[in-house]
């Protein structure tokens, strides 16, 4: 048997306890997944699908509830540590990327995820050399520009590279959050290539939230549909061959997330 | 021809205090550009390194190690600023405000009381260069080498590894994080050394001034945003060589214009008034040209 590359055992996480404003962003979450698994959360509004995600970066730290990641437990590791073995694309651009920064320099801060930065000297030739070619990968022209800055990149051009620093350094678990809601339909079917063309090189581990069904049927080996911070549904790879999006709503019962799955 | 005259004979006498007050910019700029963390605890810092200074020089303590101790007690000046932002989430600038005033009353307790004389003492100065360290050009030599060091050793620093994910906690608090930075660690040591620089420019000062003052910090802050700010318009911000020269040139340029201008009859009741008046300029530029777009966006609501 092989250990789960990540395991989550009655994650459960209340907002304002006691109070009149109770919510359960989490309510005894369990999910587990295998080494190389490319699992798809849906889930309307307020599931807690972010809430799952923040958790599991450790943004979020657990009421309840136990986290680990290859065998390790996590739980009680802060966000910056468990750094070591996640990467994350934020759906926001502007967030997963230092705009100020360069694109050479974002790359450093990508490959030192994780591990002890010293004070030698940051981007050598022999990085910016290896720079050049992992962003050669993207077609996007990226690997002339180590020098500029991110903030003048384009928003497509900046998930791109988000991806790149994510995958470079071969993290055990790849979170994506939403990462190409805010890019127009071309540029985020250019990410999205470039995601699962990332994903199944390199076998990564990767949970990926997203609105689109198409999305959630096209890609990926699993899908997991949350509501009121549980899993509602889980469908593995043999059930999702062949599955439409009127199937997906259907399995979803609850009545007024049908529709708001519909809406998306 | 009298005033240029006289401005002409102030120009040493000003260099060597403008790379004294290098020292106040470049910890103003760090905090406020690189940190994206806009920090007033200079105000206090400087004056506690000149008090800290002060005092253990009459002490009959080496100068040198003065000095050094002032640099420590600035370092956790600006340490508890950023902690206090942190721990409590108290605005920066608050934090700043309240550590600054408790810093008043603690510079007072240091000295004891509001002025020390240093004329009689030995200063980092007169041990370096004996009798002629009273020559503005030998202050400068000396202040200037110092500075030197310090801005090639920040611009390593920031192109360093550490360095550099200590500027990324500026630029994305949330990335920097994502990237297994330390954002809490990185600011309290960042805000820290800035203030450390604070301090490390005071001390300098009691000794070319020949006094400690509690009140010396006054507007210090406000002189130093100043001169960040001129020196960013001759420099720019695009690379980190720029960003890091920009605090030491501005100081330069700033204090020969305040110079120039308290020559040509300008009131020295009114310096404050109108270092203040520049800065709210300089800051307001921006969005002073943005205005009148939106006045025309009125215009067009009435129609």
């Amino acid at each position: 048997m092989t250990t789960d590359m990540l395991a989550v055992t009655g994650g459960t996480k209340i907002f304002y306890r006691g109070t009149q404003d109770e919510r359960r962003a989490l309510d005894g979450l369990d999910i587990a997944l295998k080494p190389a698994d490319f699992c798809i959360v849906i889930g309307s509004n307020g599931a807690g699908k972010s809430s799952f995600l923040n958790a599991v970066s450790g943004k979020l730290p657990l009421d309840s509830g136990r986290i680990s990641i290859d065998g390790q437990d996590v739980t009680k590791l802060n966000a910056h540590r468990r750094a070591q073995f996640i990467a994350r694309v934020f759906q926001d651009p502007m967030i997963g990327t230092a705009p100020t920064m360069t694109i050479g320099e974002n790359m450093l801060l990508a490959e030192l995820r994780g591990k002890r930065r010293g004070f030698s000297y940051g981007l050598t030739a022999a990085r910016r050399a290896r720079y050049s070619d992992q962003l050669a990968e993207l077609n996007l022209g990226l690997e002339k520009r180590l020098d500029m800055a991110v903030g003048l990149l384009s928003g497509g051009q900046r998930q791109s590279l988000s991806l790149v620093m994510a995958v470079s350094t071969q993290p055990k678990l790849m979170l994506l959050d939403e990462h190409t809601a805010a890019l127009d339909p071309r540029t985020a079917k250019l990410v999205m290539d470039t995601t699962v063309r990332a994903v199944e090189e390199l076998q990564l581990t990767t949970l990926m939230v997203t609105h689109n069904m198409e999305h959630a049927i096209k890609y990926g080996n699993k899908i997991v549909m949350m509501d009121a911070g549980k899993v509602l549904v889980e469908i593995g790879q043999e059930e999702k061959r062949g599955i439409t999006v009127s199937d997906l709503i259907d399995r979803f019962h609850t009545k007024s997330d049908a529709i708001a799955l519909q809406g998306s | 021809m009298d005033v240029f005259s006289s401005f002409y004979g102030l120009i040493p006498v000003t260099i060597a205090q403008s790379l004294i007050v290098s020292f106040v910019v470049l910890g103003v700029m760090l905090p406020f550009r690189i940190l994206n963390f806009p920090d007033l605890t200079s105000e206090g810092a400087f004056p506690l390194g000149g008090c800290v200074c002060g005092t253990l020089i009459t002490a009959g303590i080496n100068p040198f190690l003065a000095c050094a101790v002032a640099l420590v007690c600035g370092f956790a000046a600006g340490c508890t600023t950023a902690f206090i932002h942190l721990r409590f989430k108290i605005n920066t600038l608050l934090a700043g405000i309240l550590v600054m005033t408790m810093l008043y009353s603690i510079n007072l307790r240091i000295m004891g009381r509001t002025n020390i004389p240093l004329f009689t003492y030995d200063a980092v100065f007169t041990i370096l260069a004996g009798a002629s360290a009273n020559f503005p050009s030998v202050k400068i030599l000396i202040v200037g080498l110092l500075i030197a060091l310090v801005v090639a050793g920040m611009l390593y620093f920031f192109m360093s590894e550490k360095g550099t994910s200590m500027r990324a906690v500026g630029a994305s608090p949330d990335m920097a994080e994502a990237q297994g930075i330390n954002v809490g660690t990185a600011t309290i040591i960042g805000v820290g050394a800035a203030s450390a620089l604070s301090a490390t420019g005071g001390s300098i000062m009691v000794q070319t001034q020949g006094f400690a003052d509690v009140n010396m910090g006054f507007g210090i802050l406000i002189n130093g945003l100043a001169a960040l700010i001129i020196g960013e318009a001759i420099t720019g911000r695009q690379t980190i060589l720029r960003q890091v020269l920009a605090p030491v040139v501005g100081s330069l340029v700033y204090y020969q214009l305040i110079s120039f201008c308290l020559t040509l009859g300008l009131a020295p009741a009114d310096l404050k008034f109108a270092t203040g008046a520049f800065v709210l300029l300089m800051l307001a530029l921006p969005n002073l040209r943005k205005s009148g777009g939106g006045v025309q966006i009125r215009e067009k609501v009435r129609e």
